[in-house]
């Protein structure tokens, strides 16, 4: 058939075989996390069993730290604020943008995809900002809240007391990711075929009702997966506090959270054994944290 | 998908409609408050601040006086800062959004040794708080005699283990493995078929890692915090937090006040600008990513 | 010019054998075709001789050359895919233009065989459209235009009509047909419709599980099966298969009859098939076995007469034209031609006759 059968030859070109393929593929993205991943894990691990000292020099000390880590009351007392904090935020954080995301995905809402877009505004806000923001607000002198107080004839509301700081705080937290965490649960609710939508009219339930017993349940992984990131995110407060030390100088110390301790430690301390076992150990909690709450979600939904 | 169309519109119906837009209106409000007030106080002088309502305009207009101000003060530091922060987050957004296709594609298309192991791996990653990982990043590029320099920023920000998994679902959803055999069969070899076949297919996925990259790195502030410390080299938030800092501690003078709250709206524009024009595209990348992330 | 050979070949994944020992000769010019169930590995096979799975055991060789170590491209292979996987970003023109740039042949001969490719395939009217503008029927024709492009030795095609609607696939079957005489290049071609196969091959082989069951132009294998499963697979309706014995000149089928031969019936039958076509309906009393009328389908060219028989599965019988006088729940005789059983032993292989 070919009448062309004598320039059949294929001219040499580099061809990636197929097996080399995917490591040529991965090298960039390997490489560069072997080094700024896990390089760094493994050099603060290193230096993490050790203790440096004006006099003695540096010297191998085995699970010295963390022992001293295990038994730091602020470390702990960090975490537990954090605890403290995560239960006062999350639930409020999700539960909101959920309902915000049932009420924008039935459609019922004028304005849809206005709503929809300004919502996520904040997360394009950095934290830094946002913290600055609330925290020019929340001011005695110049925040619209103490300044619509004194115009009533009410006390300064202080948002920097020992009882007001982590509700302060939560609040910046829910302002910048609420956003965020509803458009997730919007993406997922869209994402659930229509027909399920009509079979539920024909079996005689209302929006109100199918939204609530038939879609809620239907997103409870993507919802298992944000609450996992939100208690990730929670325990690794850092940027919020470290800001706000400047206007409640006395409420936030130096180990309010367990990240700002490590950070103080390190580089106001010059501490950095001590600082990356506390590192360490907050990576613990945070794995163990998680895990447990992944399988308890686990078992939950696999009732 | 929605109800609406289908249900009549009865005066409850509409009148529950008004609620559910009202309540939303609520929350509205609530998310525009500070873009409120960082609007109205850039345009105000200093004791304006202190005397006219937080949330309203003063009578005095000094918006442009103030950006002047921010613009000039410390010999125009603050266009520097601008500056790097464009373009840490430009060179981080690109390098790691190229980085994650390639990698995401070879775990989407190809079988290798240690496949399962390594993206455990990457999962693991993502785990790891962000914030544990600055200070060791730190020590590192210490030894290394990086630190103070741009590549002290961007290095580390190249490494997106979640644009990995965003890339991976998206090549596994919109590149069949049959277009990549018929270019086999074509001759193409497998570089040749990702850059002239696949990588065409990826925009819509590449370019929402991008965005998340670029708005992650933009936002970065520990990260620079730490390994800067030389203001010319600082982004946009690690510089406005110092002046911040200083402001409140009272040391810098009280004009700094407005100046950086002109400072906040500057460095937020842009972002939110990008945000509105691009938001068409990565909805539903950004969506999927949430979904199966 | 192609001889396609396979030898010893075999393939495993992990610990699953998708194909067994496979050998197989394809001749210039055959149209063979790979038939067989799902699992069968059918496709595997295609994909072995294609070059898109590597051999774990076994040759492959191509006009005498050992090609089991090259890839695709390099064996001059072409590929029709299911889906036809066009380049979604490209337009039928640069589709159909890849493969040969890819080996960097000169854009105006290039451009000249696209374009005479295009007018045989009555595709030039749609060259500058990207594929989702085009029909699925279309879309095939464009992947046939690519694989004709780069002027192969043998094509390759992996179930290509099984996404097309069935009016559509029949045009398309003769097309491909037409498109066989004019060529005249090998081709081999997988389906799990054994009507494609018994319309399009001059050999088709029939795969179950892995294995090869039988090779054999297309009547061969209707009329001479080498086993059961090729006997029940190729055909449509299936193939009547009903538990029988030895006995004697006859066979006996369990509890309800014999069927007598005209000779000494061989030893060992277990089993009995007769196509639809080849019985008869017969007054009760004059039927080699008995049953009743169970369900009539009548299709205007045949009537199909579903019996049922007692103590075994429902017989399918064939008449040609409408059959006014067949009626459900007519009790009716069966009668066999001797000429037309096929016997089969325990090992479902097919006994002489």
């Amino acid at each position: 058939m070919s009448e062309t059968a004598v320039q059949r030859r294929p001219r040499r070109r580099i061809i990636v075989n197929k097996r080399i393929a995917p490591y040529v593929f991965l090298a960039p993205f390997v490489l560069l996390f072997v080094v700024f991943l896990i390089v760094p894990l493994i050099y603060a691990f290193d230096l993490s069993v050790f203790k440096s000292a004006l006099v003695g020099g540096t010297r191998f000390v085995w699970f010295d730290n963390y022992k001293r880590a295990f038994t730091d009351a602020n470390f702990w007392a960090g975490v537990g604020l954090l605890l403290k904090f995560g239960l006062m935020q999350i639930p409020v954080m999700l539960g909101f943008s959920l309902l915000f995301a049932l009420i924008l995905d039935s459609g019922v809402v004028y304005a849809k995809s206005f709503f929809r877009i300004s919502f996520f505004i904040p997360y394009a806000v950095p934290a830094v900002i946002a913290t600055l923001l609330w925290g020019y607000m929340y001011g005695p002198a110049y925040g619209p809240f103490s300044q619509l107080a004194t115009a009533i004839g009410w006390p300064k509301p202080d948002f920097f007391n020992d009882n007001t700081i982590l509700p302060s705080i939560a609040n910046i937290a829910v302002w910048e990711y609420m956003g965020y965490n509803m458009i997730i649960y919007f993406a997922a609710l869209q994402a659930i075929p229509t027909d399920h939508e009509e079979a539920s009219l024909m079996d005689g339930a209302g929006a109100f009702i199918y939204a609530l017993r038939i879609k809620l349940p239907m997103i409870i992984p993507t919802i298992i997966v944000t609450i996992i990131f939100s208690i990730i995110g929670t325990l690794q407060l850092f940027s919020e506090p470290y800001l706000m030390i400047n206007l409640a100088r006395n409420v936030i110390n130096s180990h309010f959270t367990p990240n700002l301790y490590a950070y103080t430690l390190a580089f106001t301390g010059q501490q950095y054994n001590y600082s990356a076992a506390i590192s360490f150990v907050l990576g613990g909690v945070v794995a163990v944290i998680s895990y447990a709450f992944m399988l308890a979600a686990n078992r939950g939904v696999n009732k | 998908m929605t109800i609406v169309g289908k249900t009549k519109s009865s005066p409850g119906f509409v009148r529950s409609r008004w609620l559910l837009t009202g309540v939303l209106g609520i929350y509205f409000i609530y998310t525009f408050l500070p873009l409120i007030y960082v609007i109205t106080a850039s345009t105000k002088t200093n004791p304006d601040l202190f005397t006219s309502f937080g949330l309203w305009f003063s009578s005095d207009f000094h918006l442009w006086q103030n950006l002047s101000d921010l613009f000039t003060i410390q010999n125009g530091i603050f266009l520097q800062w601008l500056w790097n922060t464009f373009y840490y987050a430009l060179v981080s957004g690109l390098g790691s959004a190229v980085f994650a296709t390639f990698a995401g594609y070879a775990f989407a298309k190809y079988d290798f040794f240690g496949k399962k192991f390594l993206f455990a791996l990457v999962l693991g990653a993502v785990m790891i708080p962000q914030t544990a990982l600055v200070i060791p990043i730190f020590l590192l590029l210490s030894k290394i005699g990086l630190l103070n320099t741009p590549l002290a920023v961007i290095l580390p920000s190249l490494v997106f283990p979640p644009g990995v998994f965003l890339m991976r679902a998206y090549v596994d959803e919109a590149v069949s493995n049959e277009i990549i055999d018929a270019g086999r069969v074509d001759g193409a070899g497998e570089f040749h078929i990702f850059s002239s076949l696949a990588f065409r297919m990826l925009m819509p996925g590449v370019t929402t890692v991008f965005i998340l990259s670029f708005v992650a790195s933009w936002n970065n502030y520990f990260l620079p915090l730490v390994v800067l410390n030389s203001t010319e080299h600082f982004p946009v938030t690690v510089g406005l937090a110092q002046w911040y800092a200083s402001a409140v501690s009272g040391s810098g003078g009280s004009l700094l006040f407005t100046v950086v709250m002109a400072g906040a709206l500057v460095s937020i524009l842009p972002v939110i600008i990008a945000f509105l024009i691009m938001q068409r595209f990565w909805q539903g990348g950004l969506g999927a990513g949430g979904v199966k992330a | 010019m192609a001889v396609i050979a396979l030898k010893d070949v075999k393939k495993t994944f992990g610990a699953v054998n998708v194909i067994g020992n496979v050998n197989l000769e394809i001749a210039d010019g055959e149209f063979v075709i790979f038939v067989g169930p799902s699992g069968s590995g059918k496709s595997t096979l295609l994909r072995l001789v294609a070059g898109l799975e590597d051999t774990t055991g076994g040759q492959i060789l191509i006009d005498g050359a050992d090609v089991t170590n090259l890839g695709p491209a390099e064996r001059e292979l072409s590929m029709v895919f299911q889906s036809s996987a066009l380049y979604p970003t490209k337009t039928v023109r640069q589709n159909m233009s890849f493969g040969l740039e890819v080996q960097g042949l000169p854009k105006p001969q290039i451009r000249e065989r696209v374009d005479r490719v295009a007018e045989v395939l009555k595709l030039t009217e749609y060259m500058d459209r990207k594929p989702k503008a085009l029909s699925g029927g279309q879309r095939q024709r464009v992947a046939i235009g690519r694989a004709i492009v780069r002027e192969p030795v043998a094509f390759l095609f992996d179930e290509p009509l099984s996404n097309l609607d069935a009016a559509l696939r029949v045009e398309m079957r003769i097309e491909i047909a037409k498109l066989h005489q004019r060529l005249g290049s090998t081709m081999i071609y997988v389906t799990h419709d054994q009507v494609e196969a018994m319309t399009l091959a001059d050999k088709i082989v029939v795969l179950d599980r892995g294995d090869i069951q039988q090779v054999g132009s297309p009547m061969e294998l209707y009329e001479r099966p080498a086993n059961l499963f090729v006997a029940q697979f190729i055909g449509s309706p299936k193939m009547n298969v009903l538990p029988g014995r030895t006995d004697g000149n006859a066979i006996a089928i369990a509890n309800n009859g014999a069927i007598p031969l005209g000779s000494k019936a061989p030893d060992g039958i277990v089993k009995v098939g007769s196509r639809p076509e080849n019985i008869a309906l017969v007054p009760e009393a004059e039927g080699h076995i008995r049953g009743t009328i169970d369900v009539v389908e009548r299709l205007g060219s045949d009537t199909f007469a579903y019996v049922a028989v007692e103590g075994l599965e429902t017989v399918t019988v064939r008449i040609v034209g409408n059959a006014a006088n067949v009626g459900v729940g007519q009790k009716i005789g069966l009668t066999f031609d001797p000429q037309q059983l096929h016997l089969f032993a325990a090992d479902g292989k097919v006994l002489g006759r």
